[in-house]
């Protein structure tokens, strides 16, 4: 299985839920990490992460931070962006789009005059009690005041632009912090709040758990967001669309076919295939026989195809006195087509009905199944190792997915609603044959493996424990390889050649979907002058894998499906790590850390 | 709150310019300032010159940081505004309104409007679609629109309504009052009169 198993396979938190999958028999394979690819970001992280990007930017182009912020509200706290659109078309242009203002007046040298005339309330009103924002529109305070609360209340707390008509420019943030609290210190508190979850609803690598009741944490990815993610919370989804981790089913398919399991359009479908109301009494009748007279119970017979009330006198191909006209072998048609449709969902629907439900009982089965372990563990026998048992179990419960949302999938690559002027008939059975043969390989071992871990193996003696053993260990591996297989089938041989590139499709991971680490900001230390990104993770603890990598499988305690607690970073760090004054203190709030 | 003492001085800053500008504002009644009728002149060289268009004005509470609510009273056939109900669609109506305008400036920019439909942007489809595909037929519809409901009556009402306000009468009264009596001047000054 070396060919299939790139760098990409493994990534190094310690937090995986399936800890320890490889065991000895399949040879262990530590593989150079690339770094953790998603963060959790909770409550108390969140500023230190938007102040993270937002340092960078402040240090690069020398501005305050609030200016920052809008640079960076505007590129979506995409800082790469932000860094491309400024080479690109340089400074001036980059705040000018994005509403930053940085210009020098003249006119604050001269004394000012005093008073000023507001041309909002057309009063003149003492110069004290007016405000000048940076694009130099001046205005009294209580017409600032009015615009402001008007904003927030509004939602648009993170672009307030300047009253002046045509005016792009977005007000400093600490005018309207300072000037809403003075009359509403309730809304300058929301205000920061919206400026500050602004970093995870304007961000596109960062989403907020999608847990009910919500968790409170977010997400953040470094690169592709067609991945699967688990939060720290648990739940489990998928990053691009937020609903439940739905691979190889594209969103747009999983979509389709949760909407197409609500809805009962199928249901409805059913009964207007099978059944027509009778012309006299519209009660449905359900068609009983082969020839196209029906009777109702009411005792009105009618012609099935135009529902229309006849005599009984009737033959196979006519009713006495009776015509249907043109549409007899249209409406045929369109009810042999709603039927073959309905059959035809019906049949995916039953599979991937089936192994949602095996996979519900996840829990309940690693309960006995451990069970059986703890009785093996107790008797006096020279088998220790029984990490095959949980690596065999979670790899079951991995490819159960694979397996059930493999189905809708299927359902709409090879059906008319989304690909029908995509591929010839030919092409698309040739290509569903194969499909079909790699989920029949991948379902029937799948079923082994749950045969064998089932099997009652703690009454088992010594050599058929061993002898189940190796099946586990040779079917685990026989189903990740087909796993992966059938993901690399559908990236390169079903939706590759494709002109619609909307189905993306996040990638097969063999351990499971990764569970987001948590995250921790790069401190005071090591100042980023050179401009340059700072390096994903430096400043974090070691990474809890890297740790272990030296180390082999086997001294793993076994039963212990996932190592929880291990190398975990602390929520917050210690202040006193910092060392020196002036560095940014994380913890307190952006304006506290501006006055000092 | 309503900003009346600005409404106030905006209503004065723009009678001063009737002349000028052509565009009147008004209260609906004494009653309030927050419900006001603005009138505009149709732009010359547009099937909509030689009429007069009404718009009734609405000022929200937060006026003027939130945009006042327009509406055209009088029909018209513009791809912008709709031909049922009088609805228009302006962006300074809407999201880029800035509370540094004023409802003349408001209605100087419907007034542009007017001479430079949007039709990509349409607040009534079928105008749209005709002034797109059968320019000719449009610019008669409108001219016949403008005839029939912002002519000849309703300037005749204007003149009518100025004469009593200069003797005197509260605008919004005489224009009732005329109203009531279907346009007749003598009848509506005996009303006026009487109570
Ligand atoms: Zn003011
Ligand atoms: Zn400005
Ligand atoms: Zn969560
Ligand atoms: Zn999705
Ligand atoms: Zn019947
Ligand atoms: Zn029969
Ligand atoms: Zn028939």
């Amino acid at each position: 299985m070396e060919d299939f198993l790139s760098d990409d396979d493994y990534y190094d938190s310690g937090r995986d839920s399936l800890d320890g999958l490889e065991n000895e028999d399949s040879g262990p394979q530590w593989v150079p990490s690339k770094g953790p690819t998603c963060k959790v970001i909770t409550k108390e992280s969140l500023l230190a992460a938007q102040r993270e990007d937002l340092r960078r930017v402040m240090e690069l182009l020398s501005l305050r931070e609030h200016h920052a912020r809008t640079l960076l509200i505007h590129h979506r706290w995409d800082v790469e962006k932000l860094f491309a659109v400024l080479v690109e078309k340089g400074k001036a242009c980059l705040f000018k789009e994005a509403g930053v203002s940085i210009v020098e007046h003249r006119d604050l040298d001269a004394p000012p005059p005093p008073t000023v005339m507001c041309d909002i309330c057309i009063e003149d009103v003492p110069s004290g009690e007016t405000t000048k924002m940076e694009c130099g529109h001046c205005f009294c305070n209580s017409c600032w005041t009015e615009h402001f609360i008007v904003k927030i209340n509004d939602g648009q707390s993170k672009r307030i632009k300047c009253m002046a008509h045509k005016c792009n420019a977005i007000c400093d943030e600490s005018v309207v912090r300072n000037l809403v609290s003075k009359t509403n210190p309730d809304l300058a508190e929301k205000f920061d709040r919206f400026l500050l979850e602004s970093y995870i609803e304007d961000n596109k690598r960062v989403k907020w758990c999608p847990s009910t009741p919500h968790c409170g944490n977010a997400i953040r990815i470094e690169d592709d967001q067609f991945c699967e993610v688990e939060c720290s919370c648990g739940s489990q989804f998928c990053f691009s669309c937020s609903s439940e981790a739905h691979s190889p089913c594209s969103c747009l398919m999983w979509e389709l076919w949760v909407k197409k399991c609500r809805d009962e359009s199928e249901t409805v479908n059913w009964i207007t295939v099978h059944t027509k109301s009778c012309p006299k009494c519209h009660k449905p009748v359900e068609k009983n026989g082969g020839c196209n007279l029906v009777s109702c119970i009411c005792g009105q017979a009618f012609c099935w195809l135009c529902g229309g009330a006849t005599g009984r006198d009737h033959t196979w191909s006519s009713i006495a006195g009776h015509s249907c006209g043109r549409y007899k072998a249209d409406r045929e048609k369109k009810a042999e087509r709603a039927k073959r449709d309905l059959y035809r969902y019906m049949h995916y629907h039953n599979r991937y009905k089936a192994h949602t439900d095996s996979f519900k009982l996840e829990s309940k089965l690693k309960g006995t199944i451990q069970e059986k372990v703890s009785i093996l563990e107790e008797k006096e026998s020279k088998l220790r190792d029984f990490s095959w048992v949980n690596n065999g179990l979670n790899r079951l419960f991995r490819s159960r997915r694979v397996l059930s949302y493999s189905y809708p999938f299927a359902f709409y690559m090879f059906g008319d609603e989304l690909f029908k002027d995509e591929m010839t008939n030919e092409e698309r059975e040739i290509k569903q044959n194969l499909f079909e043969d790699q989920q029949q390989q991948l379902e029937a071992n799948v079923e082994k493996l749950s045969k064998f871990l089932e099997a009652p193996f703690n009454q088992y003696d010594v050599d058929k424990v061993m002898e189940t053993r190796m099946q586990v260990i040779n079917l685990s591996g026989i189903t990740d390889t087909l796993c992966q297989k059938m993901y690399e089938c559908i990236e390169n041989d079903l939706l590759g050649p494709l002109q619609l590139g909307i189905h993306n499709i996040a990638p097969y991971r063999s351990k499971g979907i990764e569970r987001a680490s948590e995250l921790s900001v790069c401190w005071g230390d090591k100042v980023n002058n050179s401009g340059k990104p700072l390096p994903p993770h430096c400043g974090s603890t070691a990474d809890p894998l890297l740790m272990l990598g030296g180390t082999t499988e086997s001294d793993q305690p076994s039963g212990s499906g996932s190592s929880d607690e291990t190398g975990y970073a602390p929520r917050k760090r210690a202040k006193t790590n910092v060392p020196g004054g002036g560095r940014f203190d994380l913890n307190l709030p952006a304006d506290v850390v501006d006055r000092n | 709150m309503i900003d009346f003492a600005r409404v106030q001085k905006e209503l004065q800053e723009c009678s001063k310019d009737v002349e000028g500008s052509g565009i009147r504002v008004a209260p609906k009644s004494d009653a309030t300032l927050a419900r006001l009728v603005g009138t505009i002149p149709g732009p010359i060289g547009t099937p909509y010159e030689g009429g007069t268009f009404q718009i009734d004005i609405t000022l929200p509470d937060g006026y003027p940081f939130e945009p006042p609510k327009m509406q055209f009273s009088t029909k018209v056939w513009h791809p912008n505004i709709s031909s049922q109900s009088g609805a228009i669609c302006l962006d300074i109506l809407k999201d880029q309104w800035s509370p540094a305008l004023t409802l003349k400036t408001a209605l100087l920019s419907v007034q542009a409007l007017l001479s430079a439909p949007q039709p990509d942007d349409p607040q009534d489809a079928v105008v749209a679609q005709q002034y797109i595909k059968q320019h000719q037929t449009f610019v008669s519809t409108a001219q016949y629109w403008t005839e029939t409901f912002a002519k000849a009556s309703s300037r005749g009402i204007e003149e009518k309504v100025q004469k009593l306000v200069e003797m005197g009468f509260p605008e919004a009264q005489a224009r009732s009052s005329l109203e009531s009596v279907g346009g007749d001047e003598n009848l509506a000054l005996e009303k006026l009169c009487s109570g």
